[in-house]
């Protein structure tokens, strides 16, 4: 039945099913037929459709939705010329964490990321790197990347999916840039704006796509905003963000458009004006009340900004709206985890797995979930289906880890032992399960071995206080106080808060101050 | 209600601008005075009513020191001094009108005394028997018997052995270089060798008359862990005793005829109090740091120590109460105020503050632009009530207590700490957990048996996990009784080349590691190592040993493998542990 199908209406069919391997290929195999050439004659629009199809089919094989998915390179982070003010006032950057602490669970309870910022029950390109602070923090693999690594500068990933599509075409590209006629194009604008996508996201040629949209929007005597919103993508992705940031200003005035606001809130928060990007995103919601990316948009700024509490309050608006909104979920779950409701977050996960998320990470947390609400015969199932679940050694890690925490719950300490020593055996990089596994081993009293893993677990993971106040609490007892104060001081840096530091380091004073 | 409100206002401890207890009379940051507590006193030397300041200062960087006396915010005469002043005192040495006192400065072995600002006495401290041994070899080196260098061996060998210290004579000659000795025992060889020993504190007691313009003695203390107490008149020594360290703050009461108590806080963070008749300490507080001073305040002894805090003890040693202060006290002064009857401890701290303390009450606290150094309170000029300062910049702040100004008792800190009343944000109890609760109490033993029953499964699935991961030498520790090693890697870079550290550690206690080598499993076509197999060198225990290989990236297709690192003993064919990494992709494509 299919072949009697008119070829075109068949790849428009492949088109809106999303079959675009098949769809280009019929694209194909009817340009093949009457050849286009890029030149394209008025009495031939069949081919002209085909020609627009196969642009759009291959696009859409390479295309990411650009708002969501964004990570910052390396040389960004590093050599960031954008910063305006190097001490920001408290609650106006994202690049300062620890600076808004309202109300939310401390350190102590809430482990953190690198960044310093509380572990969100999500995880978004943007929250697993943060910005680090030192050279050497930023060469080194994190632990929570395993497939790309969240500091694969940006260029470099785009070159790569172009690569890919390379290769699946061998008899060479399909539309020669280097032979293109811009202007000609610029002024036919239903084919100019398949040219512009297929140029920007499948040939990944910025500078080409800039060409065009410049010469296209003129050609409409800039009253396109959609040409505009391409200008200022092309800007953005050159890193040239406060012309990228007029260009969606003056699109946003010509007309408001949800992906326009996102846009324009992404320039901000590279500019590190969470503020800006805040009453930017509250506008929107003025012209499209209950807009959930909006909505959630806010809720990832307060969350960057250590304001978990006004998080909360977002991400139950976005289920208002959008009550299977997966981000919202889980983050609101992991909110209550920590700040002493398990029973609450089980309900959130609960839905989660009725919705059909079916991972590793979900079970881990249903598990985990479960035995601090103390239902325990739904504990260890849980985590049984986690482990199997695994995708990857990383996962099996964290699954084996907490089940050591169980462990450790129980009193079982030779269990404990066993799942930290398997958390390590399935990812070498695990700094938790080292700094535990040392806890294990100073109360079996073999000091040396402690002291061995609390330093492999505060090289590994500076950012958590808990080896250093290990360490140095270790060293203090076998009365080592000089590398104790040491430790201690580290602690301190990263958790000014905590009690135990502050009187441990007091204590060491008065040693020294002693005869 | 708007009157209690003031009330509580000048209660404050803080004295602020308007209702501050004291006058600023002068402030003058150049003043160029550098001294402690000690070197200040405050006397009518001429006798004519007005009261000047005595000031033993070290000079700059303690190079030129000098004797001051100040009138009003000038200074009157200024004379040199043959070495550091330890202490100034003023006391009346006679019955004769007029009753102008003399000024005792002990600089060194030597107490000068003065009398109408002109030097009147010069009391040094007895010789001490030098060391026979000592004695015997510079008289062989005088008779040329021995050179330099013998000499000097055998000077050292005494001063190792014997319990009577070297000369100072000798031990400058210790400190010569080869060159300079000849010329030195030369020069030195004919003198008599001398053993003088150095005052290091002085204070006054009352000779017979408790009275204000009674005689005193001169209390000194000595280097050589002695005390001396000193005829008025005739500065001959009337009382010797000797105490197990040196002291380094004095305080009496009493008269010297009758009755006196001497409390000596000494070197070795210890306080021992002598009578009249006890040649050696009745009582004895041992300090749990050293002491920064010294302070009698009625009967209580008050002592600031290096852990900055104060301590009240009874004249009998007993501790009787502790106070804390924010910051390491820098020296301490009794301020007595006798129209109020009042008597209280300054402490001037590290920030700046000079704290007034009666007992453990906070009265005042004084903001100094510095931090002082040195503290006297008492009649200046024809001021009853004056408190001088001096800085650690060399300063000098006079400030005046204000005749009106009475110091309250407990304006400090009353009443429970703050802490007591912040509320704890203790999460409430959904209803989803009584719910959960309800549930638990219902089917209480069957949960327990489910979870009894899934922990022995993930016991034995945990065990045999684990009996693998032993097995194939997965860990990247070992626990075996010989060679206790951890590793850890590292990889760091953008590629195409990495940078791999190993971080290789013996975790024994004493016993060091041999004969291990690291090998590399990877996928050839993928990477490049410059050296898949090499030896480690000796591990000692307890060190991070960081091994370091280049790793070049072979492929252009965005690939990432696994790399194995195994360490092996040499002649064994399983690996003692093994790390895998998870090489990152390769970013260098943009560039190539």
């Amino acid at each position: 039945m299919g072949s009697e199908m008119e070829p075109l209406l068949r790849a428009w069919s492949y088109f809106r099913r999303r079959k675009f391997q098949l769809c280009a290929d019929l694209c194909t195999q009817m340009l093949e037929k009457s050849p286009y050439d890029q030149e394209p004659a008025p009495d031939l629009p069949v081919s002209q459709a085909a020609w627009i199809l196969k642009a759009r089919a291959l696009t859409e094989m390479v295309y990411i939705d650009e708002i969501d998915v964004d990570q910052e390179g390396i040389a960004e982070m590093i050599l960031d010329e954008n910063a305006i003010a190097q001490v920001p006032r408290p609650g106006t950057s994202l690049k300062l964490p620890g600076t808004n602490q309202t109300g939310g669970p401390t350190q102590a309870v809430r482990p953190i990321t690198q960044a310093g910022r509380p572990i969100t029950g999500f995880l978004r390109p943007s929250t697993q790197s943060g910005r680090p602070g030192t050279m050497e923090q930023a060469i080194r693999t994190p632990r929570t990347a395993y497939t790309a690594r969240p500091i694969t500068s940006s260029s470099g990933r785009f070159v790569r999916l172009g690569t890919a599509s390379m290769l699946t075409s061998p008899d060479g590209p399909f539309i020669n840039l280097s032979r293109l006629n811009l202007t000609k194009y610029s002024q036919k604008p239903k084919l100019a704006k398949a040219l512009f996508e297929y140029i920007l996201h499948h040939e990944n040629d910025v500078k080409m796509a800039l060409d065009l949209a410049s010469l296209s929007t003129e050609y409409s005597q800039y009253k396109d905003w959609w040409w505009k919103v391409q200008i200022g993508k092309c800007y953005y992705r050159l890193g040239m963000y406060r012309e990228a940031e007029k260009q969606f200003k003056s699109a946003l005035k010509q007309q408001e458009m949800v992906d326009t606001f996102l846009y324009l809130a992404k320039v901000y928060i590279i500019l590190d004006q969470p503020v800006t990007a805040l009453n930017l995103f509250k506008q929107g919601l003025d012209k499209f009340p209950g807009e959930v990316t909006l909505l959630c948009g806010i809720a990832r700024i307060y969350e960057e900004m250590n304001n978990s509490s006004s998080a909360a309050e977002y991400y139950k608006e976005v289920l208002k709206q959008d009550n299977t909104h997966v981000e919202a979920i889980a983050c609101i779950g992991s909110n209550h985890f920590y700040s002493d409701q398990p029973e609450v977050a089980l309900r959130f996960y609960r839905r989660l797995l009725q919705m059909g998320v079916y991972n590793c990470q979900l079970f881990n947390n249903l598990g985990l979930c479960c035995f601090y609400a103390q239902q325990y015969d739904m504990t260890l199932t849980s985590f049984e289906r986690a482990l199997s679940l695994a995708e990857n050694e990383e996962e099996a890690a964290d699954v084996w880890y907490n089940l050591g925490h169980i462990a450790v719950g129980i009193g079982d300490t030779n269990l404990a032992h066993q799942c930290f020593r398997l958390a390590l055996v399935h990812n070498n990089h695990h700094a938790e399960a080292y700094n535990n596994l040392a806890v294990l081993e100073m109360r079996k009293g073999h000091v040396e071995q402690a002291r061995a893993l609390l330093q492999t677990a505060s090289s590994l993971a500076p950012h958590m206080y808990e080896p250093h106040f290990n360490f140095a609490t270790v060293s203090d007892k076998i009365g080592d106080l000089q590398r104790s104060y040491v430790a201690a001081q580290k602690s301190e840096v990263a958790f000014p808060e905590h009690v135990d530091t502050q009187h441990l380091i007091k204590q060491l004073k008065q040693h020294f101050a002693m005869l | 209600a708007a009157a209690s409100s003031s009330d509580s206002d000048s209660g404050r401890a803080e004295s602020n601008e308007a209702n501050s207890k004291w006058l600023d009379a002068h402030y003058d940051p150049m003043a160029n005075i550098h001294t402690f507590s000690s070197c200040l006193s405050l006397a009518d030397l001429h006798g004519d009513g007005e009261y000047k300041l005595v000031v033993g200062d070290l000079g700059p960087g303690g190079q030129q020191p000098r004797l001051k006396v100040l009138k009003g915010p000038t200074v009157l005469t200024e004379s040199p001094l043959p070495a550091l002043p330890a202490s100034a005192a003023t006391f009346l040495m006679d019955q004769h009108e007029p009753r102008t006192p003399a000024l005792a400065l002990a600089s060194g072995p030597c107490v000068y005394v003065y009398k109408n600002l002109r030097p009147y006495f010069k009391f040094s401290l007895p010789q001490l028997p030098p060391n026979p041994l000592e004695q015997d070899v510079w008289n062989q080196a005088k008779e040329d018997q021995i050179d330099p260098l013998t000499l000097k061996e055998m000077l050292e060998d005494i001063r190792e052995k014997a319990d009577v210290p070297l000369s100072v004579q000798s031990l400058r000659f210790l400190q010569l270089e080869l060159s300079e000795m000849e010329a030195f025992v030369n020069q030195h060889k004919s003198k008599v060798i001398k053993r003088q020993t150095v005052i290091t504190t002085m204070t006054t007691l009352k000779k017979n008359l408790a009275d204000e313009d009674a005689a005193s003695c001169l209390v000194l203390g000595t280097e050589s862990k002695e005390l001396l107490v000193l005829d008025p008149e005739a500065f001959t020594i009337l009382a010797k005793m000797s105490l197990p360290s040196v002291p380094v703050f004095l305080e009496v009461s009493g008269q010297f005829d009758v009755e006196f108590r001497l409390t000596a806080a000494c070197r070795n963070g210890s306080i021992y109090i002598l009578r009249r008749d006890s040649k050696h300490p009745k009582y004895c507080i041992e300090l749990s740091a050293q002491p920064v001073g010294l302070v009698r305040v009625h009967k209580v002894l008050v002592v600031g120590s290096t852990q900055e805090s104060l301590h009240g003890f009874t004249h009998k040693g007993k501790k009787l109460w502790t106070v804390q202060m924010p910051a390491a006290i820098l020296t301490m002064n009794l301020l007595e105020q006798r129209s109020r009857g009042l008597q209280a401890v300054m402490a001037a701290l590290a920030n700046g503050e000079v704290r007034i303390y009666r007992d453990k009450a906070l009265l005042n606290v004084i903001h100094a632009p510095d931090a002082v150094t040195s503290l006297c309170f008492g009649r200046y000029g024809r001021e009853d009530n004056t408190l001088i300062m001096t800085t650690r910049g060399g300063g000098l702040i006079i400030k005046i207590l204000k005749r009106t100004a009475v110091f309250v008792e407990g304006t400090g800190e009353v009443g429970p700490p703050l802490a007591q009343t912040t509320k704890l944000s203790v999460p409430r109890k959904t209803r989803l957990y009584v719910d959960q609760t309800l549930r638990e109490r219902e089917a209480g033993t069957a949960m327990h048996r489910t979870f009894q029953t899934d922990l022995y499964l993930l016991r034995l699935r945990a065990a045999r996990a684990y009996v693998q991961a032993l097995e194939s030498s997965l860990s990247p520790m070992s626990t075996t009784a010989r060679e206790p090693l951890k590793l850890h890697a590292v990889v760091q870079g953008l590629g195409p080349t990495f940078k791999l550290t190993l971080h290789l550690q013996n975790t024994s206690t004493a016993r060091p590691v041999l004969g291990l080598h690291v090998c590399f499993l990877y996928n050839k076509a993928l990477y490049a190592l410059p050296q898949a197999f090499f030896k480690v060198p000796l591990l000692v225990p307890g060190l991070s040993y960081p091994l370091e290989t280049f790793v070049e990236s072979l492929s252009s297709k965005g690939i990432s493998d696994m790399i194995k690192v195994l360490v092996l003993r040499e002649g064994q064919s399983a690996p003692l542990l093994s790390a895998h990494i998870n090489m990152p992709v390769s970013e260098g494509l943009a560039a190539a």
